[in-house]
């Protein structure tokens, strides 16, 4: 703040808007009294070419230094006016909104015409504190860490480097595809049919195995990740290479002298493979692996590789990279359908899941496609499908979700049976089935194909006389009924993988109550989460089928686009540390939920795209070193001086400090016309946990009767804001103010009634209180 | 190895004494003392705790009211000895006690309620205070501590038990109550085969309605004896069907059931096949060299258990019992 | 056809009054109930009888006050499987029992408690509970002579296991007196038998 300011006021008619309730003329005189006061101008309407002309002419002529322009909301007008004030730098000026929030919402002219002065005086006052900034551009690294690779991975890689990214794609497993290339056929709602899942796949997998700029490492996971100046320096750990891929032939003659096994994850255990094995014959990569936990380094492979591929000793690798962006695409498990014993997945053979019915049918699954019930090896004559379980289920181990897909799946699971078995029985028990848009008309489809349905739960399974019973009840016709069945198949709720919850981990986003990656605002910004260049797609964010999380990668490609290509320019408005008082203690760094701070070169450094000028760290830091650039805590103590300055002793003064949410329900009761009373003046602050109480105690101790927070209660802060205002009302108590002239309330857009009204019953209590 | 995420005590136990154990199978209670002696566990019994009120709690007998009053009369005692650790040998008594002390700990006018009544009529001492009894750490089954000390369990081995063919059958109110409390599952609950399998001695995995309750039901076994007998009936042919030796309970209501009907049942089906019924402390004393009429008690099951020592070797003399009749 | 006129919501509906009672626990999941019938199919009573776990719920989501006459809620076993797996943390097992403490407000349930007042007899004498005396003809065929002889013999057979007296001390019977007395169990006992005395 220089010493002798040259500041500007200009005040808008608004074409009578403000004029016909503000009496201008006495504003005008009281301002002129101001010494810094260097020019007061009124127009008719600011925002007009003409307007613009006068501010240019006067900044020019007076040489102004500031401007205040006393008009509507900065919301309106505020990037017309950051333009009009050219040749000053565009940050050097206040907007008291003299239209919204006080002649459109004060009846008497008088209390209209004081309170536009006041609003006035604290923009002058504040304005002081303006610094020139700029908009701060950004670049960011274009290249991007895809961690999983099924459909979700594949694709988002897929479209991320065809969007000019760098892209490595890192999968867990030793092949690609995920689910989809496992489950078989997939339906496609409009032709009634069922499909192909390899063939719909393998265009999309070939696409990503041929694009240059995708890096695929498969057997790799996350290991570490941390943040440095808006990058991600992060530590991929890939499991040793016991087979060389660029050595190896596929030959399989390894695979024929293996004498040990394990049970195999491609047929869901259905049967055993060896430990040096390919995990399927379409697998990509088309490598051997070996699987190191149950391998017995016997060396019989060795002897009989062509290639001398094979090397036992190998050791893990530890990879590092710098990218600009993450997608978490790790996906999902199934349900362990041994927490609920009482379906036997766990001592029945002839129960099976919807996955191993899936590995059952599948060409390349242990029967080659053959159905046959596993205790007898004959064609089922009725196979019975559970619902629902581990899902919609509240009990200990299971998941409240509906899990999306499962009705789909078992339909369609049904359907494939029917059409291959005309002579096998399919009954599906349900408690509702969903199947939305489109889906259910491949409902009908398969009921017009014989397949029955009960509505209920079943309760339990059991085996007797050679087959098995599911005991339950039709609740449509009051029936308890035990079915004999060949088979029973469990469709086993969705849920998030152990790869999707480490990967959140390393990363730090946080995840939902059902352990899935929380996005930043579930309607509102999808895949996008609270750490600005981690994005989620597919079922690693929730149940999902394939379109939708086809849908999903591409969206977080196109996010991650905006970021890299965008040309982004951000608001200035962010953490700026002060280098001599920073003791690099590191507690702001851990305190940012946003990831925006970072430890580089003994410095911490700011993101600027990351930094949401939120202030949390300011409360965090011990030594005072980190200010919000444009924000300062002297601009806020001004702005409140400034609103007290012409207060007379019959006035009662009550300083709202709203977010920006509330803030715009403020504008709303003035765009709708509601009474707002006129003791009320809004600072508007970014949120309200920057208003500290060194400016409540200044505000209540230098003339104000009353101090209102508003607050929008969905933030992530919002159980913090209330403790601190808890602290800070013992604080007042101690400083011998009486605590109820501090209230905080919940703002929300459409709720500008409800604002008025807390305003009015906070400026009733106040007129009666004693201290 | 389930994780244990409550406290079990191995000292400052009250055994909680149980009606049917101590009328019905008092063997259970010095099988129980002699295990818990053999592993160090350090407990009293107190004749100033009353009945937990279960059977007529559940005979819908006892309101809520009468029910939270005399287990704060109780807590009261275990509090004041110092042995706050309420360790009960029959589920009810387990479920009971905790119910009792989730609503006294709960509901604030249930609490006032209570206290008012001893007030008001000379029992200030019994009061109340929220949170004087932890629901979840101040009461465990007898079951929960075997559990947890179950590797010591073999340091004390004096027979070889390993040639039985064991089913378990949980007590319901052990299990399902309370089952955010219960160890080794409740679906399908595998404590006491966590016992066996120290001792050398697995129980079946898994057989047709396992989890399902023994059918006594309370008052269903006396006013709605055919309906009672219908549901017992389901488990007692499973167990058949699995050849079993021995099924063991860790509930006096559920031992009764298989034990003191098991002649009516043969009847009602005409299936038999030999099976005793132990409490699980009476098989782990029974391995570690307890007598099986001194400290087993066998003598006041209606199933004769002499068929079972002979199956495993233990010599016994059959005039030590004078309860049964002799044909 | 059954018609549904339109009444002014309230609170006071059976659900309500269910949800209110002390032995509801505070977050019993009977209105999310959706009609699954988990339970029946695995309860006892609805797999041996004509009770229906299921129906109880939804009778009493029907306002059905009825069912608070009906025998058929004297049938559940009290046995909690519904309780430990009801997908929604709805307990048929406890909505029965208060149902049933409805009943013994009234005739009805106390005409069903009768035949186990011996239980309460001996709770009041010995602060111990027994096995319904009523009943004992039927069980005395059912087990058979050896129980008799455990019955008449039962101090002997205590002592040789070495146990102490199975009985409370007379102080704290005392205590127990005075606590039944306070709590309103007494009068309790009386009005049950009131009834029983009325026929």
């Amino acid at each position: 703040m220089s010493e002798n300011n040259r500041i500007g006021v200009f005040l808008c008619h608004c074409g009578g808007n403000i004029s016909d309730y503000v009496d201008l003329d006495k504003v005008e005189e009281k301002l002129a009294d101001n010494e810094c006061v260097c020019s007061i101008k009124h127009h008719e309407n600011l925002c007009s070419l003409e307007g613009r002309n006068i501010i240019k002419d006067q900044i020019l002529r007076k040489d102004l230094d500031r401007v205040v322009i006393s008009a509507c909301s900065k919301i309106t007008h505020g990037a017309t006016f950051q333009k009009y004030i050219k040749p000053l730098n565009p940050y050097l000026f206040e907007m008291p909104n003299v239209r919204e929030q006080c002649s459109w919402v004060t009846n008497n002219k008088e209390d209209a015409t004081r309170k536009a002065l006041s609003l006035v005086n604290s923009a002058i006052e504040s304005v002081k504190y303006n610094e020139s900034l700029k908009k701060i551009p950004t670049k960011v690294k274009n290249s991007v860490l895809v961690v999983g690779a099924g459909i979700s991975g594949i694709t988002a890689a897929n479209s991320l480097a065809k969007q000019g990214m760098e892209v490595t794609l890192i999968e867990k497993r030793p092949a690609v595809g995920g689910a989809m290339i496992q489950v078989g056929k997939v339906f496609t709602p409009d032709k009634m049919s069922e499909d192909c899942a390899a063939c719909l796949l393998n265009p999309v997998i070939h696409e990503m195995v041929h694009n240059e700029h995708i890096t695929l490492l498969t057997n790799t996971v996350l290991e570490k990740s941390t943040r440095n100046s808006g990058n991600f320096d992060v530590i991929l750990r890939k499991k040793p290479d016991f087979v060389d891929p660029e050595k190896c032939t596929s030959c399989g003659k390894c695979t024929q002298v293996c004498p040990s096994y394990a049970p195999d994850e491609w047929n869901e255990g259905l049967n055993d493979r060896k430990s040096i094995y390919k995990p399927f014959p379409q697998a990509v990569p088309s490598t051997y692996t070996l699987d190191s936990d149950s391998c017995i380094k016997c060396g019989a492979c060795l002897n009989v590789c062509p290639t001398n591929a094979i090397n036992l000793d190998a050791i893990d690798e530890l990879i590092a990279l710098t990218v600009g962006s993450v997608v978490i695409a790790s996906g999902h498990q199934r349900f362990d359908t041994t927490k609920r014993p009482e379906y036997g997945h766990a001592f029945y053979e002839d129960v099976l899941s919807q996955m191993q019915l899936a590995r059952l049918m599948g060409v390349n699954g242990p029967t080659h496609g053959h159905l046959t019930v596993p205790s007898t090896g004959k064609i089922p004559k009725r196979v019975v499908m559970i619902q629902c379980v581990g899902s919609r289920d509240q009990m200990p181990d299971g998941h409240k979700y509906c899990s999306k897909v499962c009705c789909m799946v078992a339909l369609k699971n049904a359907n494939l049976i029917r059409s291959h078995y005309p002579d096998t029985e399919i009954i599906i028990c349900y408690t509702d089935i969903r199947t939305p848009g489109v889906y259910e008309k491949y409902y009908k489809y398969v009921q017009d194909n014989g397949i029955k349905l009960i509505r209920g739960r079943p309760g339990e399974i059991a085996r007797e006389d050679g087959h098995m019973v599911v005991r339950i009840e039709d609740t449509l016709t009051r029936t308890k009924q035990e079915i004999s069945t060949d088979l029973v198949v469990l469709s086993a709720a969705l849920e998030s993988s152990e790869g999707t919850m480490d990967a959140a981990k390393t990363l730090g986003v946080p995840l939902t109550e059902d352990n899935f990656v929380k996005e930043k605002h579930p309607k509102m910004q999808p895949v996008s989460t609270d750490i600005e260049g981690i994005f989620v797609c597919g079922t690693a964010q929730g149940p999902k089928d394939i379109t939708d999380s086809i849908i999903q990668a591409n969206t977080a490609a196109t996010k991650i686009s905006e970021l890299v290509n965008g040309g982004l320019e951000v608001e200035p408005f962010i953490a700026d540390i002060n280098v001599k008082r920073c003791i690099l203690c590191g507690k702001c760094i851990e305190n940012c939920r946003y990831q925006a701070l970072s430890l580089n070169n003994n410095s911490i450094r700011v993101g600027p795209i990351a930094c949401t000028g939120c202030g949390d760290c300011i409360i965090t830091c011990p030594k005072e070193a980190i200010s919000i650039l444009g924000q300062s805590d002297e601009k806020l103590e001004a702005s409140i001086k400034g609103v007290l300055k012409d207060k007379s002793d019959d006035e009662q003064i009550i300083i709202a400090f709203l977010d920006d949410i509330g803030n715009v329900s403020a504008n709303n009761m003035g765009i709708n016309r509601v009474e707002c009373p006129s003791s009320i003046r809004i600072i508007n602050v970014p949120f309200v946990n920057r208003v500290k109480y060194r400016h409540i105690k200044y505000a209540l101790t230098h003339g104000a009767d009353g101090v209102f927070l508003g607050e929008y209660p969905d933030g992530p802060k919002h159980n913090e804001i209330r403790e601190n205002v808890k602290v800070m009302k013992k604080h007042l108590e101690d400083d011998g103010i009486n605590p109820e002239r501090l209230l905080i309330h919940s703002v929300f857009i459409p709720y500008f009634r409800g604002l008025a009204n807390q305003f009015k019953e906070f400026d009733e209590e106040l007129k009666i209180l004693d201290n | 190895m389930t994780e244990i995420d409550k406290f079990i005590p191995t000292k400052n136990i009250t055994l909680f004494r149980s009606c049917l154990v101590s009328a019905e199978y008092p063997g259970v209670e010095s099988s129980t003392k002699y295990v818990f002696d053999k592993l160090g566990v350090e407990y009293v019994i107190d004749r100033n705790q009353s009945c937990c009120t279960g059977l007529g709690h559940y005979y819908d007998i006892f309101d809520e009211l009468s029910t939270a009053a005399l287990a704060a009369r109780n807590f009261h005692y275990a509090i004041k000895n110092d042995h706050k650790q309420y360790v009960p040998m029959c589920a009810t008594c387990y479920a009971i006690l905790k119910s009792s002390a989730k609503l006294l700990n709960e509901k604030d006018e249930v609490r006032e309620k209570v206290n008012k009544a001893f007030r008001e009529n000379g029992l200030e001492e019994f009061q109340y205070d929220k949170g004087d009894i932890d629901v979840k750490n101040d009461i465990t089954h007898v079951v929960d501590v075997l559990y947890y000390l179950r590797d010591k369990i073999p340091e004390h081995k004096k027979r070889d038990i390993s040639n039985l063919i064991i089913a378990t059958h949980h007590g319901c109110h052990y299990c399902k109550v309370h089952y955010d409390d219960t160890l080794c599952g409740y679906r399908n609950p595998e404590i006491i085969d966590k016992i066996c399998e120290v001792m050398d001695a697995p129980a079946l995995k898994w057989y047709d309605h396992k989890p399902r309750h023994c059918g006594g039901g309370f008052r269903q076994r006396y006013a709605n004896r055919e309906l009672s007998l219908d549901a017992t009936e389901d488990k007692f042919l499973s167990l058949h069907k699995e050849n079993v030796d021995v099924l063991l309970v860790m509930c006096p209501n559920c031992q009764l059931q298989f034990d003191r009907y098991q002649q009516v049942l043969e009847d009602r089906t005409g299936d038999k096949h030999y099976f005793a019924i132990l409490n699980i402390a009476q098989l782990v004393a029974l391995y570690m060299g307890a007598d099986p009429y001194k400290v087993l008690g066998i003598q006041t099951h209606t199933v004769n258990v002499e068929p079972l020592l002979e199956k495993l070797g233990i010599d016994y003399n059959p005039e030590e019992d004078t309860l049964h009749v002799r044909k | 056809m059954k018609r549904q006129e339109m009444v002014n919501e309230s609170q006071d509906d059976l659900a309500h009054k269910v949800l209110k009672d002390i032995k509801a626990p505070a977050d019993l999941g009977l209105l999310r109930c959706v009609q699954c019938g988990l339970c029946t199919s695995m309860c006892p009573a609805s797999r041996h009888s004509e009770y229906d776990a299921r129906e109880i719920i939804k009778r009493v989501l029907d306002n059905d006050e009825t069912i608070i006459e009906d025998d058929i809620i004297w049938n559940c076993f009290y046995c909690y499987t519904c309780h430990s797996v009801c997908p929604v943390g709805n307990s048929v097992c406890e909505v029965n029992q208060i149902l049933r403490q409805m009943a013994i407000d009234k005739d009805t349930g106390k005409k069903q408690i009768e035949s186990f007042m011996s239980f309460a007899d001996s709770y009041l004498e010995e602060g111990l509970g027994i096995i319904p005396k009523e009943h004992y003809n039927q069980l005395r065929t059912d087990y058979g002579k050896h129980w008799e002889n455990l019955q008449e013999n039962l101090d002997d057979v205590r002592n040789d296991l070495g146990l102490d007296s199975m009985y409370l001390l007379p102080e704290a019977k005392e205590t127990v007196d005075k606590t039944l007395e306070a709590i309103g169990f007494k009068k309790r006992v009386k009005e049950v038998k009131d009834v029983r005395n009325r026929k």
